[in-house]
């Protein structure tokens, strides 16, 4: 990713105070030319503001912002390649879904009214809304809505293009499809998208790349399978999906991995070395409850606790358990119901006495 | 027995028949009964009797000579001219004053809102007289008002064209100053309740989409007052147009406008059916385009 040339968009140390509050903190980020980048994070935790910033609404505190080697300090909004889909897609309602797309194209000088024409009907082709040109904002769905403002934001073919919780106003059914539709057209018209969301599952589909926001501050920036399965915090751990953490400390290097104490699990464990932690430092230990696997039987190898069925929930393709470790802690583990046995579905029952087990690469140790 | 006989008369149909037909009635009884007997009055003809017209008898049943006069006779048309030119400047200049200050109410913060709104409709805690009255006394010719507009003139103007003082009592111009100082809230108010509705959002969508300030005021912001301003435009027309006590007061008496008219019609002349006539004349001026306004305001409603 990271390459000797200047990147499409670079943000170097960008920070926005409102008054005493800080929103945004030391942000250096790059994205690449035709990337879907997403900003995610609960709500305060500066994507927003960090959104308003590219797109020109405000103007950072400290740090510059370029795009395509242009720096865009003091480019006002009218000014900058960039275009946004807000949040509540902001449809001009006194226009028709045409006059809507066609709207920023007036500011195109050099296209005549042929071309325009033609621009806006590519663009309602794109978003399959050509039979629905001239209506107006309150006689379409939300969805239809959501396209119009996509295809206006699109059709003065900006550099980049802003997305402010895509999909947050859609009901459930339609935002997995919208999300698709939303690839696809990034694929074709290939502009590079930078999405804002708190949904971790939208980012998760959505992103090539995926920055994790918390309190003004970028946490981890990375795939979603990165950010997943490599965690450097407790926090985007925490965040994205859900985890089993435990305090640990560190009781010495086993070959390529790390040997922890960890007493919620009553002893021993081994984890995934991440280099650069002493002897006797205390960290985190995230291990995913699909990662764990259950028995009846001891099975052989590392990392394998006993423990008892507290609680079990039954979703059909798969099961949650939440399982009593010896100490106390409870411990979530997932397990897919793939067999049918007489004895009933699931692999344990209430009260079971159970062993756990996992392997040393699943078990992530959370320096931060 | 009578109890339920009573509530069963009550029931909730009762009620809403009652909910809808009051506000009619009011209207039946205060508006529309007065206004039959003042079209009645417009076609009887002028007696020396009390009161002072009749029908039938001697005289024609419908006499429609008042209405031949307003027509045909030039003080009545110079005074219609007249209230609806006044009105209209004034109605202008209530926008062009008013537009900005209503765009500024919404843009300022809640705790500053409330204050200024609270200030556009001080004026009104106030008689309305006094406040004519403090304007007659500023426009007068030895009023420091006058002196010091007197002052910039001769400052600004050769010395061939310097003057006394300013004239301005008794001119349409100090009708149509004192119609805009009266009539401004009217014009503030409706534009502040329309502009207060917009999403601020869209304009920073228009500017996103490469407008400018001003353009996003041209495409986005006046186009969706338009309500507002149609609303204001007729609070401050209409009852500037049939304005009596402005003009009476400050206004120029050899060009009347027609309130005054309709007025020296009744009292000095006891001439009823003709200051029937030409009321009736101004309130059908006034009707039929806001009724036009209404009926395309509603067909445009009903397409959405």
């Amino acid at each position: 990713m990271v390459s000797a040339e200047e990147p499409f968009l670079r943000i170097e140390g960008v920070s926005k105070s409102f008054g005493t509050f800080q929103a945004v903190k030391d942000v250096t980020l790059t994205v690449g030319k035709g990337e879907i980048f997403s900003l995610l994070g609960g709500s305060g935790c500066g994507k927003t503001t960090l959104l308003r910033m590219l797109a020109g609404f405000e103007e950072p505190t400290a740090g510059r912002i370029f795009l395509d080697g242009r720096d865009l300090a003091g480019v006002p909004p009218w000014d900058r390649p960039i275009h946004m889909m807000f949040q509540s897609y902001a449809i001009f309602p006194h226009m028709t879904v045409e006059a809507n797309v066609a709207y920023g194209l007036k500011h195109e000088h050099g296209m005549d009214k042929a071309a325009r024409a033609e621009r806006v009907a590519a663009m309602l082709d794109l978003v399959q809304l050509t039979d629905f040109a001239k209506r107006k904002s309150h006689q379409i769905s939300g969805g239809q809505r959501q396209r119009v403002a996509l295809a206006r934001a699109l059709a003065r073919q900006p550099k980049l293009l802003l997305l402010d919780e895509p999909l947050a106003a859609l009901d459930k059914k339609l935002r997995e499809h919208t999300q698709f539709e939303l690839m696809s057209i990034q694929q074709r018209t290939g502009v590079t998208f930078i999405v804002v969301t708190h949904d971790q599952e939208e980012a998760m589909t959505l992103s090539d790349r995926i920055a994790v926001m918390d309190r003004g501050e970028v946490k981890q920036v990375g795939s979603p399978t990165d950010i997943y399965e490599y965690p450097v915090s407790r926090f985007v751990a925490g965040f994205i999906g859900s985890v089993n953490a435990f305090e640990a400390t560190v009781l010495g290097h086993d070959g390529p991995h790390l040997r922890l104490e960890v007493p919620a699990l009553g002893g021993a464990v081994l984890a995934r070395d991440p280099l650069g932690v002493v002897v006797g430092q205390k960290i985190g230990l995230a291990v995913r409850p699909e990662k764990i696997r259950i028995s009846k039987d001891r099975p052989e190898g590392v990392n394998v606790v006993a423990g008892q069925v507290k609680d079990l929930a039954y979703f059909g393709k798969d099961s949650l358990y939440r399982i009593a470790m010896p100490g106390g802690a409870l411990v979530q583990a997932h397990a897919v119901n793939s067999s049918r046995g007489d004895e009933g579905v699931g692999v344990a029952d209430w009260d079971d006495a159970v062993w756990l087990s996992f392997d040393p690469s699943a078990a992530i140790v959370l320096v931060d | 027995m009578s109890g339920g006989r009573l509530s069963r008369w009550f029931d909730r149909k009762g009620w809403t028949a009652l909910l809808i037909g009051a506000p009619y009635l009011w209207l039946v009884l205060f508006f529309l009964l007065p206004f039959l007997i003042v079209v009645a009055m417009s076609v009887a003809t002028k007696t020396p009797t009390a009161p002072p017209f009749s029908f039938g008898g001697e005289h024609p049943v419908v006499n429609l000579d008042a209405y031949g006069r307003v027509l045909t006779d030039g003080l009545y048309l110079r005074a219609f001219l007249t209230s609806i030119t006044n009105a209209l400047v004034a109605m202008i200049l209530c926008l062009l004053i008013g537009y900005p200050m209503a765009l500024g109410l919404t843009r300022v913060s809640k705790g500053w809102r409330n204050i200024l709104l609270m200030l556009v409709i001080l004026p009104f805690w106030t008689s309305f007289l006094l406040r004519v009255y403090a304007w007659m006394g500023m426009m007068g010719r030895n009023s420091w008002f006058n002196g010091l507009l007197t002052d910039s003139w001769n400052f600004l103007v050769p010395l061939d064209w310097a003057v006394r003082s300013v004239p301005m009592m008794h001119t349409n111009f100090a009708v149509v100053l004192v119609m805009v100082y009266t009539y401004l809230p009217f014009m503030i108010l409706p534009l502040y309740a329309s502009l207060e509705r917009l999403d601020p959002v869209l304009d920073e969508a228009a500017m996103d989409l490469g407008s400018r300030p001003w353009q996003v005021f041209r495409d986005v912001t006046l186009p969706q007052s338009i309500p507002g301003i149609v609303a204001g435009g007729m609070l401050v027309f209409i009852p500037a147009a049939g304005e009596l006590v402005i003009p009476s007061l400050v206004g120029n008496a050899s060009s009347p406008m027609i309130g005054r008219l309709i007025s020296d019609e009744f009292s000095s002349a006891r001439d009823w059916p003709m200051a029937s006539a030409v009321a009736v004349v101004l309130l059908v001026l006034m009707v039929v385009p806001t009724m036009l306004y209404s009926h395309f305001q509603a067909k445009s409603e009903g397409s959405k």
